[in-house]
């Protein structure tokens, strides 16, 4: 007698066998108790993956989802936007963004747009956390300082900035990826450079309900973790490595 | 460049069914619905690329697929460097469920991603191999192997396989 393989037993239960075929097991199957067993076993299997999830088909659909799919709302006012609410990004995090997000519908130009108001905004704010020169962004002040000596591996809890993860470009050049705390919180990556940490991306990120910052790495904005896409070779630096780049100047 | 009201409208009613996978695919409630945000976020901005006699869900599904695989690698690529994620599973109904069915979804978030697929394709939502082989742009063969695996995994981490 043909052993029946386990692939043909999971067609015969998931519907994907022809007739002659089916009609071939069905009559194993009356002499074979094993076989019943396990073609049981198989569609108690198919049910209980179905009684797991089918629930969520009756689930009503979250608001913040449906209201994606209605027509687009008329071309927001970015000066009506309140900076504090923003949520410039959103990754899958776990359910700490769950504030009004409809102001993205718009699209992706109203996002840059904002997120060039919160930059200047930042920027304005007396913090003095980025140069310019020639034309690019560079750390500047408590950015500038925490960039060159904080330690993801030692972060200091008080500081208003923390590092998140330290690699080396595919230039040879050192970048690491930063959170401002402050209002409006930003998240950036710093590129180690002869004239300073330049900041080839930069962007506005939401702040979870304790006003604390989320640093999850889903929680990256999108431009921030394209940047990262863009530049890392190998594997980011581990606490050793970081101290190590730091006590070398970065080079 | 706004993608038609009747994409959208066609794209409502699929909606819980892809709830319902991004849930299988993902395992927690909060970044199964942030899957299903980006989905219909991508699914809206390429709304162009979408072929009238391509079957909505599936191109939907494919794009959720992809969206979830992507997340995995980003977060694979911080992980050492950032606070983990809540461990936790959500089952469908979010709460009090028995023990086995719990140990079941455990299960299912514990297969490799390509696993995790084909389970949440065929076995929760229905598809056949050749939908899933072609979604999924691999062989059906590779489909099915996948498949008995991800079986056997799951039967095992259930005990009841004797």
């Amino acid at each position: 007698m043909n052993p029946i393989s386990e692939e043909t037993l999971q067609a015969y239960v998931d519907g994907e066998l022809g007739a002659d075929e089916v009609a071939q097991i069905d009559t194993a199957l009356v002499h074979d108790e094993l076989l019943a067993h396990r073609v049981q076993q198989a569609r108690a299997m198919r049910a209980q993956l179905k009684s797991l999830f089918d629930p969520v088909l009756d689930e009503p659909v979250p608001e913040q989802i449906s209201a994606l799919l209605r027509p687009a709302p008329p071309a927001v006012s970015v000066s009506t936007i309140p900076l504090a609410t923003q949520t410039a990004h959103r990754g899958f995090g776990a359910g700490r963004r769950r504030s009004s997000r409809r102001w993205l519908l718009p699209g992706a130009a109203v996002a840059a747009s904002l997120a060039v108001l919160a930059l200047a905004f930042w920027w304005h704010a007396g913090n003095s956390l980025v140069r310019m020169q020639d034309g690019r962004q560079f750390a500047a002040g408590a950015l500038s300082r925490t960039l060159d000596q904080g330690l993801a591996s030692a972060p200091d809890s008080s500081a208003a900035i923390s590092i998140g993860l330290t690699f080396r470009g595919t230039d040879g050049h050192i970048c690491r990826t930063f959170v401002s705390h402050d209002s409006p919180a930003m998240v950036g990556l710093a590129c180690h450079e002869a004239a300073g940490w330049s900041l080839p991306a930069l962007s506005t990120s939401s702040a979870s309900e304790g006003g604390e910052m989320r640093q999850a790495a889903s929680d990256l904005p999108p431009a921030v973790q394209a940047a990262i896409a863009a530049r890392i070779r190998g594997d980011a630096f581990d606490a050793q490595q970081e101290r190590a780049a730091r006590d070398g100047g970065w080079r | 460049m706004d993608p038609s009201q009747s994409v959208r409208e066609a794209m409502l009613p699929l909606l819980p069914r892809l709830r319902r996978l991004a849930r299988a695919l993902a395992g927690q409630l909060a970044d199964a619905d942030d899957l299903v945000q980006t989905v219909l976020e991508r699914a809206l901005t390429r709304a162009d690329q979408w072929r009238p006699d391509a079957p909505l869900d599936k191109w939907m599904f494919a794009i959720a697929r992809n969206a979830w695989r992507d997340e995995l690698r980003a977060r694979s690529r911080s992980q050492n460097l950032f606070a983990p994620e809540e461990a936790g599973i959500t089952t469908a109904d979010g709460s009090s469920a028995p023990v086995q069915k719990l140990e079941l979804a455990a299960a299912l978030a514990a297969l490799p991603p390509d696993h995790r697929e084909v389970v949440a394709l065929v076995l929760i939502e229905g598809m056949s191999y050749a939908e899933t082989s072609e979604l999924l742009d691999v062989p059906v063969g590779t489909v099915t192997s996948r498949l008995a695996r991800a079986r056997a995994t799951l039967q095992a981490h259930l005990g009841n396989d004797s």
